[in-house]
């Protein structure tokens, strides 16, 4: 019969205990498959006395330190990623619907089929990374997914570079990144003395509460909804707990605002 | 119950440390007590709404779902003399909860998922209680495998249902039924009871392992 071994965060125990070198590393592979037969505190008692509890939180703390830092850099860097290539995505679908119809126009053959399979996958594709993106949001920005939608919130963590700089910046700098191109042409106009648009909002334009409402109401959701944003991220940032009522406020201004 | 006192209709747990999430602080002569606010934690909905859950002080506790530690802070004031062991499996809250564990010398941190005990097996000892708050659907099935792993036997669960992480598409009342008839398997129900008005469709269930 094989003789019966246990991954102790400590060490390994086969019929007696041998004490790991690196505690870290054998508190990562501290794993088994069934529950230990005998009760680890009182084994860990015996070998470290009264300081067991003291060795284990330093270790755990340790630990969890490490493998924390770990993930949410690496899960901030995957929905960037993930943002990034969604937005090719669908940049490519858009050209290759054109260019299907440019070809309908030309002569009706079968490779418009072909062009209709390919935009089809493609748009699966696109609806999984979206997927995908809700799911690591959720995770990482729970407030700002709540606030601003998954895929917008994404956009604004792309754009900004990270939620600490997202969290970090002003709220008008919120309401407006995007439209870059727009508020530099303004700015242009306003040195030359001339009259200025100023752009009301960019990406968080995509948000279904700015976009459907009459135009001249769009710049105070845009300054509402932007504020709700920066306290979002800042939740995220600082607490990482989600806070109810936050997207009811947004939600309540929203109605007030299409009323009106 | 233990190292809990009612400062009008809000309780207050004895602590020697100060805020952890923004919460008011009552000094009693020489004690010091931190408001435990019922809409911020279920088990002090719980006790406000006149449950009792007994304490000794020394309880070995195993945590599911321990988040940034809110509810966890006023735990440990209680089982001051115990050891509770912290699972939380989302990296964000985890920060928060890292604070309260370098404070607390009864708190150990663990970042892993509840689901699966195998991989803490060789860290958590045998324990009094398993408390859980987990919005996940299989949250049942979490509690039994942790406590054929954990818990020792006829010891004690705490658990926190929230009907919409079980299933949004029915009414509550069916959720909670299932979710009774479920645990019943396994543990023997002491007391339920929902948590209104403080956590909406939300119930609590504390049992005896069979």
């Amino acid at each position: 019969m094989r003789k019966l071994s246990y991954n102790l965060w400590f060490g390994k125990f086969e019929e007696k205990v041998e004490l790991a070198e690196k505690l870290k590393e054998s508190f990562k592979s501290a794993r088994n498959n069934s529950p230990l037969p005998f009760n680890i505190s009182d084994l860990g008692m015996e070998i470290f006395g009264k300081d067991y509890y003291k060795i284990l939180r330093k270790i755990a703390i340790e630990v969890a330190e490490e493998k924390m830092e770990k993930e949410l850099r690496s899960d901030e860097k995957y929905v960037i990623a993930l943002v990034k290539a969604l937005e090719e995505l669908e940049e490519i679908i858009n050209v290759l619907k054109e260019k299907k119809s440019d070809l309908e126009l030309v002569k009706g053959t079968e490779i418009q089929d072909d062009f209709a399979e390919s935009i089809s996958n493609l748009e699966r594709l696109k609806e999984k990374v979206e997927k995908e993106i809700e799911v690591v949001m959720e995770r990482i920005a729970p407030n700002l997914t709540e606030v601003a939608g998954a895929k917008i919130g994404a956009k604004l963590i792309e754009k900004f570079g990270s939620l600490e700089k997202l969290a970090k910046a002003p709220a008008s700098k919120i309401q407006i990144i995007g439209a870059e191109r727009s508020l530099y042409k303004a700015l242009a106009r306003l040195k030359k003395g001339k009259e200025a648009k100023m752009p009301k909002h960019g990406i968080i334009f995509l948000h279904g509460f700015v976009r459907n409402l009459p135009k001249n109401k769009r710049g105070k959701m845009a300054r509402f909804l932007a504020g709700k944003i920066s306290i979002a991220s800042k939740v995220d940032f600082f607490r990482g707990e989600l806070e109810e009522g936050l997207h009811d406020l947004v939600k309540k201004r929203f109605e007030e605002l299409r009323r009106k | 119950m233990r190292n809990v006192k009612f400062f009008g209709n809000i309780p207050a747990t004895k602590s020697r440390y100060g805020s952890h999430y923004g919460e008011k602080i009552f000094e009693v002569g020489r004690e010091r007590y931190r408001e435990w606010v019922p809409w911020r934690s279920k088990l002090s909905a719980m006790i406000v709404k006149g449950y009792e859950v007994e304490f000794s002080g020394n309880e070995k506790i195993l945590y599911l779902g321990a988040a940034s530690g809110t509810t966890l802070s006023h735990l440990a004031d209680i089982v001051d003399e115990g050891m509770i062991y912290a699972v939380e499996y989302s990296a964000k809250p985890f920060k928060k909860l890292l604070e309260l564990a370098r404070n607390r010398e009864n708190i150990i941190p663990i970042l892993a998922d509840a689901s699966k005990p195998q991989e803490y097996s060789g860290v958590v000892e045998k324990v009094d209680l398993i408390y859980q708050d987990l919005s996940q659907r299989n949250q049942v099935e979490i509690l039994e495998i942790n406590s054929k792993f954990f818990l020792k036997r006829r010891g004690r669960m705490l658990m926190m249902v929230k009907a919409k992480s079980i299933d949004s598409t029915v009414e509550p009342r069916e959720v909670f039924s299932l979710v009774l008839k479920e645990v019943s398997e396994a543990f023997e129900i002491l007391a339920t009871g929902d948590l209104e008005p403080y956590h909406r469709d939300h119930i609590f269930v504390s049992g005896v392992r069979k």
